[in-house]
C-alpha cells in the first residue's frame, strides 16, 4: 500500500477512497532496459581489455578502449532512438560517453592506463543511479481510485495533480508481455477533451532538382498524416497497476455507475412525473381549502413524533390533516365531473345519429 | 563398391530414424517430468509458469509461422500472448502443403529452441560436430548395424565435448554466462503446449503424442512418401559414398541431446525453487545468494592460488554448497528431517504426577 500523501480534507464530501495504487517496481522495464544494457555493456568490455584472448589488442590504447565503449553506447542509443523515436535516449548516452571523457581527463586517467578498470566501473555506477532515480520516479506516482473520481498525483519536484471524474471519460487498457507475466498494465482514462491521447504522425517528402549546372530549380513535394491513438505520460495515465484485471473492472464499473445508462434515464423521466402529479395535487388541495376557507396543511406531524418539552402550536384534527382523503375526494369529484361530461357527449352523438 | 544386400536396402536408413525416434521419447519423458514440477510451484510462482508459458506459446507459434512461410502459405495474423498464440496463413492451401505446416507446428517446438542453442554452441566455439567412423566397422558402414554405431558415435562424440564445454563452463564469461542463461530460459519453453490452469484443460505428453498419431494417420500416405524419399536419399548416398543421410539424423540427436539437458537444468532449478518454498522467513533466499556468492569467492581463491581445474572446481564447490546451505536450512527452520518426535511433552502433566507413584518404562509410555 503507497503512501498515502493525499490529505484528507482535500477529498471531497461523501468521497470514499477505493483503491490507492502505484506503479510496478517492473512497470518502467523500458527506462530499465537503458541500465541493464549500460551494465552488461560494460561488464562485456571490462571482460574484453582484461581477461579475454583479445585483450593484446587494448594494451596502451586507452583511448581505443574509451572510443570502443562509447561508440557502441552511441550506436545502440541511436537505433534505439530510432525504433522508439525518442532521441532523449540518444542524448542520455552521449551525456554518459562526454561524463566519462570529462571525468578521465579531469583526472589524468588517461596516461594512467586506468581506463580498463575504470570504464566498467562507471558503466555499472552510473546505471546503478540511473536505476535509483527510476526508482525515485516511480514512487513519486500515485493514483487513488475514489467512488467519485480518479486521482492521479505525481512528481518528486514539480507536482502534479489531476482529478478525472467517471462520467467523462472512456477506459482504454494496455499490458506488455511483462504484464501480463508479473499481472500488471496501463489504464489510460480518456477525456473528452482529449486527455489521454496521443499522435502518431507520418510525413513523406520528396525532392526534385532541374536543370544543369547552372539553372537550379529545386521542386519539393509532402505530405503528411496524423492518426490518434491512446497514449498518455505516467502522470496522467494509470501507469503498471497491479492487479491489472481486478482495477480495470472496478474503474469500469465506477465508469458504468457514473454515466446515466437508458434504465437510470426511464428512472428520471419517471420520477420526473411522480413530481409533477404531487404539484399538481398541492395547487388542486390549496383550492379546495380555498374555497372551504381553512389553512392547507404542509407538514402533517404526528403526536409522537413531537418533543415532550415543545408543545404543538396548534392542535389539528387528524380528519382534516388526511391529505390523502382530499386528494381522494377531489379524483372522485373530477372522476365524476368525467363521467357526467361523458354522458352528456354520449346523449348527444346519440341525438346526431337519430337526425341523421 | 558397395554390396548391396537385404540389411543395406531396407533395414539401413531405418537405423538413424530409430535413433532419433528414442532420443526424442527421452526428451518428451522428460518435458512431462517439467510440467509435473512446473504445476506443483504454480501457487506460489504464477509469474514464472505464466513466463514458461508465454516461452512455450513464443517457439510454437514460430514454428506454425515457419510453417506456412516454408509452405507458401503467407501469414496474415500472428497474434502471441502468454496463454494464447494464433497465426493465421493469407491463403489456406490443403493437401502436403498444409501437413508440412501442422508437421512443424507438432514437431518444431521440440527442436527449434534447441536449435538455437547449437548455433550459440558453434559460435562458443565448442567441439565435437564432426561425424567420426569407427575402424572396426569399415566395410560394413551401410548396413543397419554399421549406420547406428556411425549415429551412435556421432552423439557420444557430441556429448563428450558438449558435457565438458558445460563442466568447465567459466561464469565469468559473458559468451558462457549468457548460453547458460539460454539453456536455462529455453529449456524451460521446450515444450509444444502448455500448462493448463484448470486440471481438465491440462496438455500432456500424450496429448503432444495423439496430436502428431492424428497427423500421421490424416495422410499415410505423406509419412510414406517421407519414407521414400529417405530411402532414396540414403542410396543416392551409398552411390557418392558420403555419410550425409546419417549426418542429418545426427544432428537432429544433438538436439535432443541439447534439450534434454536444458530441461534437466531447468529441472533443477525448479526444484531448488520447490524445496525454498518450504524454509520459513528470509532465510529461503540464503541458497540464491550462495550460488553466485561461493562462486565469486572461488574464482577469486583460484585467481591468487591457479589451478587447471579453476572452472569445474569452482562449479562443484558452488553446487555443494548450495546443496548443503539449503539442507541445513531445511534441517533447522523446517521439520523436514524429524523422523522422530519428542515424546516427554505429550506425557503431559499425569505422568510428571505419577512419576513419583509408579514406575515408567522410560521405552514405553503407555
Amino acid at each position: 500500500m503507497p503512501k498515502k500523501k493525499k490529505e484528507k480534507e482535500e477529498f471531497l464530501k461523501n468521497e470514499l477512497i477505493e483503491k490507492s495504487l502505484s506503479p510496478h517496481p517492473l512497470s518502467f522495464m523500458k527506462l530499465q532496459s537503458l541500465c541493464l544494457f549500460l551494465i552488461i555493456w560494460g561488464v562485456i568490455i571490462g571482460w574484453l581489455v582484461n581477461f579475454s584472448e583479445y585483450k593484446t589488442l587494448f594494451i596502451g590504447n586507452e583511448w581505443f578502449i574509451l572510443l570502443a565503449w562509447g561508440l557502441v553506447l552511441l550506436l545502440v542509443g541511436v537505433i534505439t532512438s530510432l525504433i522508439l523515436i525518442r532521441w532523449t535516449i540518444f542524448f542520455l548516452y552521449l551525456a554518459v560517453f562526454v561524463g566519462a571523457i570529462a571525468l578521465m581527463l579531469w583526472q589524468n586517467w588517461l596516461n594512467k592506463d586506468a581506463a580498463p578498470v575504470f570504464i566498467p566501473f562507471f558503466s555499472v555506477a552510473v546505471s546503478i543511479i540511473g536505476f535509483l532515480i527510476i526508482e525515485v520516479y516511480r514512487r513519486s506516482h500515485q493514483y487513488i481510485i475514489t467512488n467519485l473520481r480518479i486521482i492521479l498525483l505525481s512528481g518528486f519536484i514539480t507536482k502534479t495533480e489531476l482529478s478525472i471524474r467517471y462520467d467523462k471519460i472512456t477506459v482504454f487498457g494496455k499490458q506488455s508481455v511483462l504484464g501480463q507475466i508479473f499481472n500488471f498494465g496501463t489504464i489510460i482514462p480518456i477525456t473528452p477533451s482529449g486527455l489521454g491521447l496521443g499522435s502518431d504522425q507520418t510525413l513523406a517528402a520528396g525532392g526534385l532538382m532541374l536543370g544543369g549546372k547552372r539553372a537550379k530549380l529545386l521542386g519539393l513535394a509532402g505530405g503528411g498524416k496524423e492518426v490518434q491513438t491512446p497514449r498518455s505520460r505516467s502522470s496522467f495515465e494509470l501507469h503498471g497497476v497491479h492487479p491489472y484485471r481486478e482495477i480495470k473492472n472496478l474503474i469500469e464499473k465506477l465508469v458504468q455507475e457514473s454515466v446515466p445508462t437508458a434504465y437510470h434515464q426511464e428512472q428520471v423521466a419517471f420520477q420526473k412525473q411522480q413530481v409533477d402529479l404531487q404539484k399538481q395535487m398541492r395547487d388542486l388541495l390549496k383550492v379546495q381549502t380555498k374555497e372551504t376557507g381553512k389553512k392547507p396543511i404542509s407538514n402533517a406531524v404526528s403526536s409522537d413524533e413531537l418533543d415532550e418539552d415543545e408543545e404543538p402550536e396548534e392542535v389539528i384534527e387528524p380528519e382534516e390533516n388526511d391529505v390523502q382523503k382530499q386528494m381522494k375526494e377531489l379524483l372522485k369529484k373530477q372522476s365524476e365531473l368525467r363521467e357526467t361530461e361523458k354522458i352528456k357527449e354520449e346523449f348527444e352523438e346519440e341525438d346526431v345519429k337519430e337526425k341523421s | 563398391m558397395v554390396d548391396y544386400s537385404i540389411d543395406i536396402v531396407i533395414f539401413a536408413p531405418l537405423a538413424p530414424i530409430l535413433g532419433v525416434l528414442l532420443f526424442w521419447f527421452i526428451q518428451l519423458l522428460f518435458i512431462q517430468s517439467e510440467k509435473y514440477l512446473l504445476e506443483k510451484i504454480r501457487p506460489k510462482h504464477e509469474p514464472l509458469c505464466r513466463f514458461t508459458n508465454f516461452l512455450g506459446i513464443l517457439f510454437q507459434t514460430i514454428c506454425h509461422a515457419l510453417g506456412y512461410t516454408i509452405t507458401k502459405s503467407g501469414i496474415s495474423d500472428f497474434f502471441i500472448s502468454v496463454d494464447y498464440g494464433r497465426v493465421s496463413p493469407k491463403k489456406e492451401r490443403t493437401g502436403i502443403f498444409q501437413w508440412i505446416a501442422n508437421a512443424f507446428l507438432f514437431i518444431g517446438p521440440f527442436f527449434i529452441p534447441a536449435f538455437l542453442l547449437l548455433i550459440s554452441l558453434i559460435f562458443l566455439k565448442v567441439e565435437g560436430f564432426e561425424l567420426l567412423i569407427p575402424s572396426h566397422i569399415i566395410g560394413s558402414e551401410y548396413s543397419f548395424g554399421g549406420q547406428i554405431t556411425i549415429f551412435g558415435t556421432s552423439l557420444y562424440n557430441f556429448s563428450e565435448k558438449f558435457f565438458g564445454f558445460l563442466s568447465n563452463i567459466d561464469l565469468l564469461h559473458p559468451g558462457h554466462f549468457g548460453f547458460l542463461l539460454l539453456l536455462i530460459f529455453l529449456g524451460m519453453g521446450i515444450r509444444p503446449s502448455y500448462i493448463g490452469e484448470k486440471k481438465h484443460e491440462k496438455i500432456d505428453m500424450l496429448y503432444d503424442l495423439k496430436n502428431i498419431w492424428l497427423l500421421i494417420s490424416f495422410k499415410p500416405l505423406y509419412i510414406i512418401i517421407l519414407f521414400i524419399m529417405a530411402y532414396l536419399f540414403f542410396h543416392l548416398t551409398i552411390l557418392i559414398n558420403q555419410f550425409w543421410y546419417v549426418e542429418l539424423f545426427s544432428i537432429f540427436g544433438w538436439l535432443s541431446i541439447i534439450s534434454i539437458t536444458a530441461i534437466i537444468i531447468a529441472d533443477i532449478l525448479i526444484i531448488l525453487i520447490k524445496t525454498t518454498d518450504e524454509i520459513p522467513g528470509k532465510s529461503r533466499f540464503l541458497p540464491y545468494i550462495t550460488v553466485p556468492s561461493s562462486y565469486i569467492i572461488m574464482r577469486i581463491f583460484f585467481f591468487y592460488f591457479p589451478s587447471d581445474f579453476t572452472n569445474i572446481a569452482s562449479l562443484l564447490i558452488m553446487i555443494l554448497s548450495t546443496i548443503i546451505v539449503t539442507f541445513l536450512l531445511l534441517k533447522y527452520k523446517t521439520k523436514k528431517f524429524n523422523t522422530k518426535t519428542d515424546m516427554k511433552p505429550l506425557r503431559g502433566k499425569d505422568a510428571k504426577e505419577k512419576k513419583g507413584k509408579r514406575r515408567i518404562s522410560k521405552k514405553r509410555t503407555y
